[in-house]
């Protein structure tokens, strides 16, 4: 069991949203990342190298969709888990999240205690799946 | 040169060349036709002549219309169809003449011109009838004058009439022919101007329609958006607000005391509440403006009622109340099993609502002929029979004593209602009375995949 610290990605255009969900992340002991737009999540992403990447689907620049996508369809950084956290609950936008290789969605407003529980299961599948 | 005319034009080419094919048609049935001509009284002598005449001036027009592939104006083409228009005539003239002149009987080819043209064929403007029918008038009158005056020899049979009776017989046979020509004409012409009109309105209604359904199309993808939208815009401040206070409450921010620990809390839960109407809104207007997706897979609704059950077990527990479930191991169609479960949990919590401590509710499901059957009973307020109906009604909520103190939207039936229509089924409530309990009994068809 690694002593280090897990690292989180969190791309949110919402300022007062992504500054939360930091407080709340560090407070249970991870590490935050913050990108505000799509392009710079992006090469965020790929310079650091994150445990996990939560993502909200409404970007500028680039959207959520296409920054998960391109981080699935890319070998180098499939293995990382990211979570769609987004305001949007339309079916569409659910099959969109799947298409695109999410490997969790999950709307707002949520519980957080919901949000930790989703983060830290979606990191141990990744451990497991590393230890193998 | 502007489209209308180009249109004009080709539709005037059309007609064109299909006059020159049934020119083709016309001297090869002419050639067939030939050696029986005997038994009429047809001239056989000059009869190839005729034909070869048609067929000239048909390979005439044929050879134009190749060489000319584009006309440069409307006249132009009309100025063609009028000249091989008069070559028929023509034509017609002097079969008349070949087979009996005066005495024949087939001055009603020139109606069949007169006929075709009308429709069409010949012409670009229904009022070319009357032309025809003016050098019809004027070939026939031409061939009667010549031949009387005998300046043409006459082919068909000689007359044992003297002159005057020959004259009043010519005068007759002109005046009628004549008379007749043009009353074909006005009749043609009125009935093609109706065909024509009535080909211009349909063609118009059919532009407007067009055009609704483009405006249609754009005003549904509108309310598409909007819904994204007002979704989105809702939900993020909702969220940050919550986060923010959850925040505070979980003592993130620093200590936070008892006090104030309870305030927070209360909060929380009625930001919960408000995104649970927005929810329902949302939803209601979906299904309204018919924008609601519905999926189509393999549903088993006695799994969903057994979902239902589990996730309202802890508020009915805290109401002491019974949750029982009467289903079949499997009971399945095709539906959309979010949207279903949506009605179970619906159905379950009003009843499970409306209903005091220590009371029941049993869920049922049943397959009834092609159709799936369900039903949530419960012994709690019931339903006067004036009620029964307007429960499904957006925002109506039962207003008495025992429901003031109970929270809602009024949204929850009206959201059931929608779901079920759109499965092709139907919702419906009974109830023996205030106090007697009630039950919600649901239809949906069953099926196949």
């Amino acid at each position: 069991m690694s002593e280090h610290q897990e690292r989180i990605l969190l791309i949110e255009d919402e300022k007062a949203m992504s500054d939360a969900v930091k407080l709340r992340l560090e407070a249970n002991g991870f590490s935050v990342l913050t990108a505000y737009d799509g392009q710079t999540g992006l090469a965020t992403a790929r310079k650091e190298r994150p445990d996990l990447i939560i993502l909200d689907v409404m970007l500028p620049k680039l959207d959520g969709f296409m920054v998960c996508r391109m981080l699935k369809f890319d070998e180098k950084y499939r293995n990382i888990p990211v979570l769609l956290l987004t305001a949007r609950t339309q079916q569409t936008d659910v099959q969109q999240g799947e298409e695109m290789g999410a490997d969790a969605y999950m709307t707002k407003p949520f519980k957080s205690e919901e949000l930790l529980a989703r983060i830290r299961a979606l990191l141990s599948g990744e451990n497991k799946k590393a230890e193998a | 040169m502007n489209s209308e005319k180009q249109l004009i034009i080709h539709d005037i080419r059309e007609k064109i060349y299909w006059a020159i094919r049934m020119r083709y048609v016309i001297v090869v049935l002419g050639l067939i036709l030939l050696p029986f001509a005997f038994f009429s009284n047809v001239q056989l002598g000059p009869l190839p002549y005729l034909l070869g005449f048609v067929l000239a001036y048909n390979l005439a027009a044929h050879l134009i219309c190749l060489t000319k592939r584009r006309f440069e104006w409307v006249w132009q083409t009309l100025f063609l169809q009028s000249l091989f228009l008069i070559f028929d005539i023509l034509t017609v003239t002097f079969f008349i003449y070949i087979s009996g002149g005066l005495e024949s009987p087939y001055w009603f080819f020139y109606l069949v011109l007169i006929i075709i043209s009308g429709f069409g064929v010949y012409s670009y403007t229904s009022f070319s009838v009357f032309l025809i029918a003016v050098f019809s008038a004027a070939f026939y009158l031409g061939l009667l004058v010549l031949t009387y005056y005998g300046i043409i020899p006459t082919y068909g049979p000689t007359f044992s009439l003297s002159p005057q009776e020959l004259l009043r017989s010519i005068i007759n046979k002109a005046v009628f022919t004549t008379i007749s020509f043009f009353l074909f004409a006005a009749t043609i012409y009125y009935f093609s101007k109706l065909i024509v009109q009535h080909r211009y309105e349909l063609a118009k209604k059919n532009q407007e329609l067009l055009g609704t359904l483009e405006e249609l199309k754009e005003i549904d993808r509108l309310k598409d958006d909007f819904v994204t939208t007002a979704s989105h815009e809702l939900r993020t401040p909702l969220s940050v607000v919550r986060e923010n206070v959850s925040l505070i409450e979980d003592g993130v921010i620093g200590q936070t005391s008892d006090k104030q620990k309870e305030l927070l809390k209360v909060s929380r839960l009625n930001i919960d509440r408000l995104a649970g109407i927005l929810d329902s809104l949302l939803d209601i207007s979906k299904i309204e403006s018919r924008s609601l997706e519905l999926k189509r897979e393999k549903v088993n609704f006695s799994l969903l009622a057994a979902r239902a059950v589990e996730i309202l077990s802890s508020r009915a527990a805290e109401k002491k109340i019974v949750l029982k479930l009467d289903v079949p191991d499997r009971l399945e169609t095709l539906a959309d099993p979010d949207q279903i479960l949506r009605v179970f949990i619906n159905l379950i919590d009003n009843a499970i609502k409306y209903t005091p401590e220590g009371g029941r509710v049993e869920i049922g499901l049943f397959s009834e002929g092609s159709r799936i059957k369900g039903c949530v009973t419960d012994n709690g307020l019931g339903i006067v029979q004036a009620d029964l109906k307007k429960i499904f009604e957006r925002f109506v909520r039962l207003e008495s004593e025992q429901t003031a103190l109970i929270k809602g939207t009024g949204l929850g039936l009206s959201i059931c209602l929608g779901i079920l229509e759109m499965h092709g089924g139907s919702i419906w409530a009974e109830s023996k009375g205030a106090g007697q309990g009630s039950t919600f009994i649901f239809t949906v068809p069953k099926v196949e995949a």
